[in-house]
């Protein structure tokens, strides 16, 4: 085998994909109730158009907003809503929620038949996007309507699948891969007729071959979906990079894909917008993978927006310690560490990540040495020792030069850093004061 | 934590690569294991007494330094036990054993700990020490005591770099001892081979990247050239190869960018000839790692790498 594409830069963390890559994707226990954020995306918060005491139908918008860069919220269940309330989300901050009290019986989503992609255009896909509410389901979730609709002097000629899932632990989408593969190129199809590109590239991380063979025989009779296997290295999914290692085009700095032609999408977006065009089901549920050294058995589980973890974890056996050291929403290198299981998932959770007592245990940042490690490791080319110190002494415009706003938050720096120093925590502190400079 | 919450919340990433400082000064410790060895084989009980003195004496005067400044006892990271061995391995066998301890109070108590210890220290302690003891030897006479100048072991008070400057081939030790061993300079001098193979190491241990070493020997090589010096003497002589990987490389003291990390090495380079060149000074390698020190700041604000997909330098 050749060398395979990557990017400069990079980590290679232990992956610990094991734990759960082997098993199927299973419906996870339906809670008595939900609690579903009505702002689960990057963009404007959706105001509730339910109140407490109705009763809403499994897949019903309850949550909208005018803004364009939003994502409207459906009902995960049939139930009747309990109350409106203020609560933290997983990153900490204050999001107004549904609570919905879900019947003792649900019935299945009613899927729409007889789907055929050339009945649609890409105008209607755009349209379908919003009104289901999509999101990129990689993390960032970002309004998928937002993205499908680049500016008209830049045209999109290649849509890239994310299929790298370059986060440890997590294997939704590898399960997606294996279990949905022909949804999944629909879905790439269509986000390609979306914005009338030529082609599609997966790209998938070489440590995922069978998924990737997989995806190559269905694809076979489709000449424009090509499948690419990519180094395995950290953070081979963010989109600079993936684009970097599959196209060769370089994004600039602070500027978007559609920039140099391209739209990138994960897999669990891809298969939730075919799921949304074909069936007309919105995005009320998704995948989460439930894994970890301190969970006893790991699992991929689709679960309803709006499950609280505790959920989750109980259906996968309990924590396998007697207290678990970390409780992660995410993948452990960007995901967030959560106070405790109350917190529902979102849209954007692709992972329930249970770190042992060691991963727990708070090592103090101490001086920078000025080794230069996390400069080797930063995929941005940055100088995150400089954004550090510069941010302590209060220097922004100089965090500013070293690249703090250039920052996508990989956590590559403070993986390598042998003082533990916490990067992001600085590179959020400069970015909020630099963007309340500017205002 | 309160309410009996043993989860912890802390900023992503959640997983580490496990290296830690300590980790690193502690290769640097193995990988001076070579050196180290070669020198007590050739000196005996002078290394010994001036390795042992100076570890011990930097051990205490950081618990002491950190006790007065009401700081954290630091010793678990090596450090001044690194700068101990470090400076007795630059001094010469036969120094007397108080102006090691001088020394290396100098280097850990004022060029480390002073500064606020570890990581704030702008010049490399040990040859801050070194140096120090240099200068104040020319001062009082009584410091040096023989030892910096005496003869030893039956070798010449000639070290290699004499020959280099002086031109005159004849009596000079050849390549190959210069490489293998030959006493002469500092314990750290002695054998070529011994720095290789104790860098071989670090380059493994990924605690230094080639970048420095590099530079410092390719611009010390071709300058030497220019001005008419043999450039292989040059670079196995005078301690070049041991301030090349060892002390240049020093994490705190270098730059941490690539592109500064080669004008950094470039410019030792330069300055170690030129200093030998036109200075009486035997100890141009240091002279010339401190120097650059003090430009490390600089260096790394204005080299900075090039970020991704930035076409040219923006502001
Ligand atoms: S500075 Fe930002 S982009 Fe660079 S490695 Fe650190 S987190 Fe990643
Ligand atoms: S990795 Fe940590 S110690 Fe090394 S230069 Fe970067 S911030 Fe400093």
């Amino acid at each position: 085998m050749g060398k395979l594409k990557t990017f400069k830069g990079g980590i290679h963390p232990e992956y610990n994909k094991e734990l759960s890559s082997s098993k199927a994707i299973r419906p996870a226990p339906i809670p008595e109730r939900l609690i579903v954020p009505l702002s689960q995306h990057v963009g404007a918060p959706c105001d509730p158009i339910v109140s407490a005491g109705e009763r809403v139908e499994l897949g019903q918008k309850v949550g909208h907003s005018e803004a364009y860069v939003s994502a409207y919220v459906h009902s995960p269940v049939t139930g009747v809503v309990e109350e409106i309330v203020s609560r933290k989300n997983f990153a900490g901050q204050t999001v107004t929620c549904v609570v919905i009290a879900a019947d003792k019986e649900q019935a299945d989503f009613p899927k729409r038949s007889g789907f055929a992609l050339e009945s649609f255009t890409g105008e209607q896909i755009r349209e379908i996007a919003r009104d289901a509410g999509l999101v990129g389901m990689g993390g960032a979730a970002f309004p998928t309507h937002v993205k499908l609709s680049p500016p008209k002097d830049k045209p999109v000629d290649t849509v890239i699948i994310n299929a790298c899932e370059c986060e440890p632990f997590l294997t939704c989408d590898y399960r997606l891969m294996i279990e949905r593969a022909d949804d999944l190129i629909s879905g790439a199809l269509m986000l390609k007729k979306a914005v009338g590109a030529e082609r599609v590239i997966i790209g998938v991380e070489a440590n995922k071959q069978d998924a990737a063979d997989i995806l190559k025989s269905k694809a076979s009779g489709t000449p424009e979906v090509s499948v690419e296997l990519i180094e395995v290295k950290y953070p081979q999914g963010a989109e600079k990079m993936l684009i970097y290692a599959l196209t060769g085009r370089k994004v600039p700095p602070g500027k978007l894909p559609s920039e140099v032609g391209c739209l990138v999408q994960n897999v669990g977006t891809a298969v939730a917008l075919f799921e949304a065009v074909a069936w007309g089901k919105p995005l009320y549920e998704r995948v989460v993978t439930v894994t970890g050294p301190g969970i006893n058995e790991p699992a991929n589980l689709l679960v309803r927006v709006g499950t609280p973890i505790s959920v989750l974890i109980d259906a996968c056996g309990g924590y396998s310690r007697e207290a678990p050291g970390k409780l992660i929403m995410g993948g452990p290198m960007t995901g967030w560490a959560q106070e405790d299981a109350s917190t529902p998932v979102v849209k954007g959770t692709s992972g329930v990540v249970v770190l042992g007592k060691e991963a727990g245990a708070v090592v103090e940042e101490s001086e920078c040495v000025s080794c230069g490690k996390c400069i080797i490791a930063c995929p941005m080319m940055l100088t995150p020792n400089l954004i550090v110190r510069s941010a302590k002494r209060g220097q922004w415009d100089r965090a500013k030069e070293f690249g703090a706003l250039d920052c996508f938050e990989c956590g590559c720096c403070s993986f390598e850093c042998p003082a533990y120093i916490p990067h992001i925590k600085y590179v959020r502190r400069a970015k909020s004061m630099l963007a309340t400079a500017t205002k | 934590m309160a309410n009996g919450n043993t989860l912890s919340v802390t900023v992503s990433p959640h997983i580490h690569s496990r290296e830690k400082v300590s980790n690193a000064m502690r290769d640097v410790l193995i990988a001076l294991i070579p050196v180290t060895a070669v020198a007590i084989g050739f000196f005996r009980w002078d290394a010994v007494i001036n390795i042992a003195v100076c570890m011990a004496t930097a051990a205490l005067t950081e618990v002491v330094a950190r006790l007065i400044a009401r700081k954290k006892i630091t010793l678990n990271d090596y450090s001044a036990l690194l700068t101990g061995l470090f400076l007795a391995l630059l001094l010469p066998p036969a120094t007397n054993w108080w102006a090691g301890v001088i020394g290396t109070v100098i280097a850990v108590g004022i060029a480390k700990e002073l500064l606020g210890g570890l990581g704030r220290n702008y010049f490399n302690p040990a040859l801050f020490g070194r140096v120090s003891l240099i200068l104040l030897s020319t001062w009082y006479v009584w410091i040096g005591g023989g030892g910096f100048k005496g003869t030893i072991n039956g070798v010449t008070s000639a070290t290699p770099l004499f020959y280099l400057k002086s031109g005159a081939t004849g009596v000079r030790p050849g390549y190959l001892s210069l490489f293998l061993g030959n006493p002469g300079g500092s314990l750290s001098e002695v054998s070529i081979l011994a720095v290789l193979v104790g860098a071989a190491y670090l380059f493994y241990r990924k605690v230094i990247t080639w970048e420095i070493p590099a530079a410092i020997i390719v611009s010390a090589f071709v300058l030497s050239a220019i001005l008419g010096m043999d450039p292989l003497y040059s670079i196995l002589a005078g301690g070049l190869m041991f301030g090349a990987f060892f002390m240049a490389t020093d994490w705190v003291t270098s730059p941490s960018g690539r592109n500064a990390q080669l004008v950094y090495g470039l410019c030792i380079g330069i300055l170690v000839v030129l200093i030998r060149k036109f200075t009486a000074a035997p100890e141009g390698v240091a002279y010339a790692i401190l120097i650059m020190n003090a430009f490390t700041p600089l260096l790394d604000r204005v080299l900075l790498p090039k970020k991704f997909g930035a076409v040219r330098e923006s502001t």
